[in-house]
């Protein structure tokens, strides 16, 4: 496994890829929606990762090396997930300077505890759209990352809409004060990405492991 | 021991399947896979190395059952796809770095003495190498490992004659120790009547036969004749070619009449080839 952990980022993620998760710095900008910033990671982290990925032809690279396909699909998940929590890491230095010292509310859903959470639970749901869709043919990646790019835009769309329409969701997710409702969505919606991203990784697995290359 | 054991691999497409693959391979030989494109070659191979999965059948490679024990068993066998070039972007040195660690096996003096033997540059990229060197690096990395067993799919197709031959020189260079074998695909039959011991030969996916080169010569023979004495034996021959003298064609030698003042010869594995894909055709 760490064979294949350095071979992901060696040879398949360069060091640009760690650059998008910079993009969690428009947080700061005054108002905003802020799902867009972590959006970014659908546009252009994940599709790119793949498409170098089939581009280097590392499918083949790695499945001819002493590994099975579930470590190959493991390696893979791992990477992605690694950089969707450097963009949510940075999204959540962003949020503890809003909260810290800025200070401001936003005329959409806050940046805060409640938002990084539902943003777990966003990147969650992109994931188990996305992985097990292109491990049907680990090869086709436009279809999958649209059908999830648009799952998770109309998620992080309907929880503003929702934030601005229903009191009760604005009562329990905005605000920039952090209350026991923010934890609460924060650690949920970490478990709920957890329980995700082993779902994405099982039914991609399952799929790689019957996959003729 | 076999070092490499297919027994009925099976394999079905949509337009296409391969039938009942069998054959055998020990230590310190080279056999050559042939039969025309599209025969089911890679498909094979594929199916042996676990990347395409077999609809039924069994591989096993140094006496254990390949897709149980598919991490060990990787580990000793070095596997090449023709045209495959991967990351040819990258340089050598990046790609060694990561291949390396993979290989709880691998010799870094064996790898240092490669690259100077094949004049590897290790800083240059994967498309900078043209298609022999690319194989050469391919054999490296595989050698470095200690790879007991090379499946190599077309590893001569996209090289000049004397590639061809001093690749040929050095695969059976490297199974002089009796420790290494090589299963490696071919449709450049030449390729074979060099270094080949063993020869499987299939067609549309079935098997014609899997025996040592020489049995398989002895096998078949060439006949020529008169268009008259063709008539005499259109029954027999595998399949036969007209021309302005009479005819030509191939024949198992058993069935060769005695007293036909027919000429006989020996034939090569090209006409072996090309004579039962004829057939085939006609079929």
């Amino acid at each position: 496994m760490k064979a294949l952990m350095n071979k992901e980022f060696k040879l398949v993620a360069n060091p640009l890829f760690f650059l998008v998760p910079l993009l969690s710095a428009l947080i700061l900008i005054p108002q905003w929606v802020f799902f867009v910033a972590l959006l970014y990671f659908c546009f252009m982290g994940a599709p790119n990762l793949f498409i170098l990925a089939k581009n280097y032809k590392e499918v083949y690279f790695s499945a001819t090396q002493p590994v099975s396909r579930r470590e190959i699909v493991r390696a893979r998940m791992y990477t992605l997930i690694t950089l969707e929590v450097l963009q949510l890491l940075v999204a959540a230095i962003c949020v503890a300077v809003r909260l810290i010292w800025w200070r401001q509310a936003n005329f959409f859903m806050d940046a805060n505890l409640a938002f990084l959470g539902l943003s777990f639970v966003m990147f969650g749901l992109f994931n188990v759209i996305m992985a097990p869709m292109f491990y049907k043919t680990a090869y086709k990646i436009a279809i999958p990352v649209i059908v999830a790019t648009v799952a998770a835009t109309l998620f992080a769309g309907a929880v503003e809409v929702g934030v601005i329409l229903v009191p009760f969701l604005a009562a329990f997710f905005d605000g920039i004060r952090t209350t026991w409702q923010h934890i609460v969505t924060l650690l949920g919606g970490i478990a709920i990405f957890v329980v995700l991203n082993i779902a994405a990784y099982r039914m991609s697995a399952r799929r790689f492991e019957t996959l003729d290359l | 021991m076999n070092i490499l054991e297919v027994n009925k691999l099976n394999k079905a497409y949509p337009t296409f399947k391969l039938e009942n693959i069998s054959f055998s391979l020990e230590p310190g030989y080279i056999m050559g896979f042939i039969g025309s494109n599209g025969a089911g070659k890679t498909t094979t191979l594929k199916s042996i190395m676990n990347l395409t999965i077999k609809d039924s059948g069994t591989v096993r490679a140094f006496d254990v059952d390949f897709t149980q024990n598919e991490r060990a068993v990787k580990q000793k066998i070095g596997f090449m796809m023709g045209e495959t070039d991967y990351f040819p972007k990258h340089r050598l040195r990046q790609i060694t770095d990561v291949v390396r660690r993979f290989y709880t096996d691998w010799n870094e003096t064996a790898y240092r003495d490669c690259l100077r033997r094949f004049s590897l540059d290790e800083n240059k990229k994967v498309d900078e190498l043209s298609s022999g060197m690319r194989v050469k690096y391919n054999l490296t990395l595989a050698l470095s490992h200690n790879a007991e067993l090379l499946i190599l799919d077309e590893p001569t197709s996209g090289l000049d004659p004397v590639a061809r031959d001093d690749l040929l020189e050095l695969f059976q260079e490297l199974i002089e120790d009796g420790k290494r074998s090589i299963l490696f695909s071919t449709h450049i039959t030449s390729d074979l009547d060099k270094c080949a011991d063993f020869i499987t030969y299939i067609q549309n996916g079935r098997m014609v036969e899997s025996c040592s080169k020489d049995d398989l010569i002895a096998k078949f023979r060439t006949v020529k004749g008169t268009a008259q004495q063709l008539e005499t034996v259109r029954q027999q021959v595998i399949s036969f070619r007209k021309n302005s003298f009479g005819f030509q064609a191939l024949m198992e030698t058993a069935k060769v009449p005695a007293g036909a003042g027919l000429t006989v010869e020996v034939p090569d594995l090209e006409d072996i080839m090309v004579y039962h894909e004829k057939r085939s055709v006609i079929a």
